[in-house]
């Protein structure tokens, strides 16, 4: 099983300056608590799902930065249709990773219906993603990581996490995140 | 020029290139004319509410969008309004097909399209009818103007009277 904090610290110390959107929950805190100095972090406090959506629309404006989306097993489930909505539009530029516990985590730990029959890697394939990837060690995670930064996307990295808590807490004004991303991003 | 051209003018003028849709014949004539101007991106949606996200994440790039929809789409939206474009200020014209007003004939359109300006008032977002062609510029060019400058989304509906309505076949 992976722990997603490690995997958070990993994952952005492979970045240089490449925006990070983190979903609403524990993404956000992972993301804080892994890379609390990063500018280019955008923390969600709410709008669930929304994250792929983001992600999808800053790659299109951006193509010229990698984007990554830092989502949720309930967080996606909430918005599958962005899935056809991101394969049809396939950004190259665009690495979707969700965070997959297979549980509402945050409120109390609740089944999602990942825990069951649902396969977000399989979902993603058949809304016409055509890189996908589910991985279930740190080694396999860190492997696709250096895969999803250096061949064009779209990627779907699904990685099977625990459910360990990061401590971390991003700030919580919305426009303090927007504007310290947004300049982060101009390169201010 | 016709309605839909004059939109389409209007929003090129203010710096808008981005058009995320749900169609209906209405939004289907302005979006006729966006796409013979390679100067936009049209992107088409699976359902309303994703369209905030993609407009915030343009808007967090550099690349300011519209949203256009029919009004059964605004209930789509609410959440995504209410938790990201107004609490992060992302800027963005709402354009709004009405249904559920003069001459509709389904009964399933009416609720929402009474319920469509209390539900944007509630959330706090300015709007604004367009129900005759000589307010066209005023009203588009100002929301948008307003929208920059609030940075907030700001809605236009349009009114049956202007783009008549739906007649079942």
């Amino acid at each position: 099983m992976i722990n997603r904090l490690k995997a958070t610290r990993h994952l952005v110390g492979r970045l240089s300056g490449e925006p990070v959107i983190a979903s609403c929950g524990n993404p956000k805190f992972d993301l804080f608590t892994a890379a609390e100095k990063r500018k280019a972090n955008f923390y969600m406090w709410n709008s669930m799902g929304m994250a792929s959506s983001i992600g999808l629309g800053l790659a299109m404006a951006r193509p010229d930065r990698k984007v990554i989306v830092l989502d949720g097993d309930g967080a996606i489930l909430m918005n599958l249709n962005s899935l056809a909505t991101e394969a049809s539009k396939a950004p190259a530029n665009l690495i979707h990773i969700v965070w997959d516990n297979g549980q509402y985590q945050i409120t109390g730990g609740q089944p999602t219906h990942t825990s069951g029959k649902a396969k977000i890697e399989a979902i993603a394939r058949g809304a016409g993603f055509k890189k996908a990837l589910t991985v279930k060690t740190m080694t396999a995670f860190k492997e696709a990581v250096s895969r999803v930064l250096s061949q064009p996307g779209p990627w779907i990295l699904v990685a099977e996490t625990d459910s360990s808590d990061a401590p971390g807490r991003p700030p919580k004004s919305p426009v303090l995140i927007k504007n310290r991303f947004m300049e982060a991003l101009r390169g201010d | 020029m016709a309605w839909p051209d004059k939109i389409v003018s209007l929003l090129k003028a203010n710096n808008i290139c981005s058009i995320s849709f749900i169609p209906d014949a209405v939004i289907g004539r302005i979006l006729k004319v966006a796409e013979k101007d390679p100067y936009f991106h049209l992107t088409t949606l699976a359902r309303e509410e994703e369209g905030i996200g993609i407009i915030t994440g343009e808007y967090l790039g550099g690349r300011f969008g519209v949203l256009m929809m029919q009004s059964a789409g605004l209930g789509n939206c609410v959440n995504a309004l209410a938790s990201l474009a107004i609490p992060y200020q992302i800027p963005f014209l709402i354009l709004i097909s009405q249904r559920g007003e003069l001459g509709e004939f389904n009964a399933c359109h009416v609720v929402m399209g009474k319920a469509l300006r209390s539900i944007l008032e509630a959330l706090g977002i300015q709007h604004h009818t367009l129900d005759r062609e000589d307010e066209l510029e005023p009203i588009i060019d100002g929301a948008i103007k307003t929208a920059y400058t609030s940075e907030q989304p700001v809605a236009v509906i349009l009114s049956t009277a202007l783009v008549g309505w739906k007649d079942e076949k």
